[in-house]
C-alpha cells in the first residue's frame, strides 16, 4: 500500500480529515439548535446560535484531538516504548 | 454540447423494480457494486486459494492488504481489537475497489452516492454504540465527559462532547463522498475544457486530467485507509473508554 504510507499523501489526508471535522460539528450544532428552536423551546434563533457556538467549539476541539492522535511520529513510538 | 459537470453522477435505473413501495431498481451503482464483490471476493479467494509457503504475485498481494489492515487495527485498537477483523478488512476492501473502478473511465464511483457513505457510517458508529453499551452499561455514558473536567464545567462540556460525538458518523460520511464527488468534478470540467479546447489548446488540460487521475488514485487509497483508521478509532473508544487518553493500557 505505498501511497498511504507516503508522508505526503499521510499528511494530505490528516489535512482533509481535520477540514471534515470542523465541518460536521458545524452541521450537528447549528442542526441541533435549530431543532431546539422549532420544536421543543421556540426560542428562535438563540438556541441556533448556541449550538453554532458550541459546534465551532466541539468542532475545534475534535480537530485537536485527531491532531494529537493521528499518526504518530516514529519519536512518539520510542518514548512509549 | 453543454454538459454538467455533475451529469455523470445522476443514476438512470435500467430495471425499474420495488417491493412493498421500497425502490430497489437496477441502476449503473448497483451493478458496479455487484461487479465489486466479485471482483474482491474472485481475487481474494484466488489469493487465499494456493496456500503457498512461497507466495505467488496474487498472494502476495493479499497477504500485503492483509497485514496492512491488521497493522492499522493493532495501532488504534490493540490485540482485542482483531475481533473485528473480518468487518474492518471488508470495509476497507470495499471501499477501495469502489474508489479505484470509479476511476477507469465510463465506470461510476459508488461511493460517490452519499447513501452508500452514510449507510457505512451509521453501521460502524452504530456498531461502536452498541458494543460500548453491551460492554460497559451505562458507565458507557460517561464518554461525554472527558476525565479530568471540574464539576462546573460539566453543563457545558457534555453538550460540546455530544455534538461531537454527533458529528462523528456525518464526518465520515461526509468525507467519503465529498472527496470522491469532488475528485470526479474535476475530471470532469477538465475533460471537458480538453475537448471544447480543441487540439491547439486542449492538449494542456488533458495533461492536467492524466496528472489529477494520478492524484485521485493516491485519494482513493487516502480516503479507504482513512475511513478504515477511524472505524478502528470509534470502535477502540467503545472498548476502552477513556483509553487513549492516557494510554495506560
Amino acid at each position: 500500500m505505498p501511497p498511504s504510507q507516503d508522508p505526503f499523501y499521510a499528511g494530505l489526508g490528516q489535512a482533509v480529515r481535520i477540514g471534515t471535522d470542523l465541518l460536521a460539528a458545524l452541521i450537528v450544532g447549528g442542526g441541533l439548535g435549530w431543532a431546539v428552536d422549532t420544536y421543543i423551546l421556540g426560542t428562535n434563533p438563540w438556541g441556533m446560535v448556541v449550538g453554532l457556538v458550541l459546534g465551532v467549539i466541539a468542532g475545534i476541539r475534535n480537530a485537536y484531538r485527531s491532531a494529537m492522535r493521528w499518526p504518530e511520529s516514529p519519536q512518539e513510538h520510542e518514548r512509549k516504548g | 454540447m453543454e454538459e454538467s459537470p455533475l451529469h455523470a453522477f445522476e443514476l438512470h435505473n435500467y430495471i425499474p423494480l420495488s417491493i412493498g413501495g421500497m425502490d430497489i431498481s437496477i441502476n449503473k451503482a448497483v451493478i458496479l457494486m455487484w461487479i465489486v464483490v466479485a471482483l474482491a471476493a474472485v481475487l481474494m479467494i484466488m489469493a487465499g486459494s494456493a496456500r503457498r509457503l512461497v507466495p505467488g504475485k496474487l498472494q502476495n498481494l493479499a497477504e500485503m492488504l492483509v497485514d496492512f489492515i491488521r497493522g492499522i487495527i493493532l495501532d488504534t485498537m490493540g490485540k482485542d481489537g482483531m475481533r473485528f477483523f473480518p468487518l474492518i478488512a471488508s470495509l476497507f476492501i470495499f471501499i477501495l475497489f469502489c474508489n479505484l473502478l470509479g476511476l477507469i473511465p465510463g465506470s461510476y464511483t459508488v461511493t460517490s452516492q452519499i447513501v452508500v457513505t452514510a449507510v457505512f457510517a451509521c453501521l460502524v458508529y452504530g456498531l461502536s454504540l452498541v458494543m460500548g453499551f453491551i460492554l460497559h452499561g451505562a458507565k458507557f455514558l460517561g464518554i461525554l465527559v472527558p476525565p479530568g473536567t471540574p464539576g462546573w464545567l460539566l453543563p457545558l462540556m457534555i453538550p460540546i462532547e455530544l455534538i461531537s460525538q454527533l458529528a462523528r458518523p456525518i464526518s465520515l460520511a461526509v468525507r467519503l463522498f465529498a472527496n470522491m464527488t469532488a475528485g470526479h468534478v474535476i475530471l470532469g470540467v477538465l475533460f471537458g475544457l480538453a475537448i471544447s479546447g480543441g487540439v491547439l489548446i486542449g492538449w494542456l488540460p488533458f495533461a492536467f486530467t492524466i496528472a489529477m487521475n494520478g492524484l485521485e488514485v493516491g485519494i482513493a487509497f487516502i480516503q479507504a485507509y482513512i475511513f478504515t483508521v477511524l472505524t478502528c478509532v470509534y470502535l477502540g473508544d467503545a472498548f476502552h473508554l477513556h483509553g487513549h487518553d492516557d494510554h495506560a493500557h
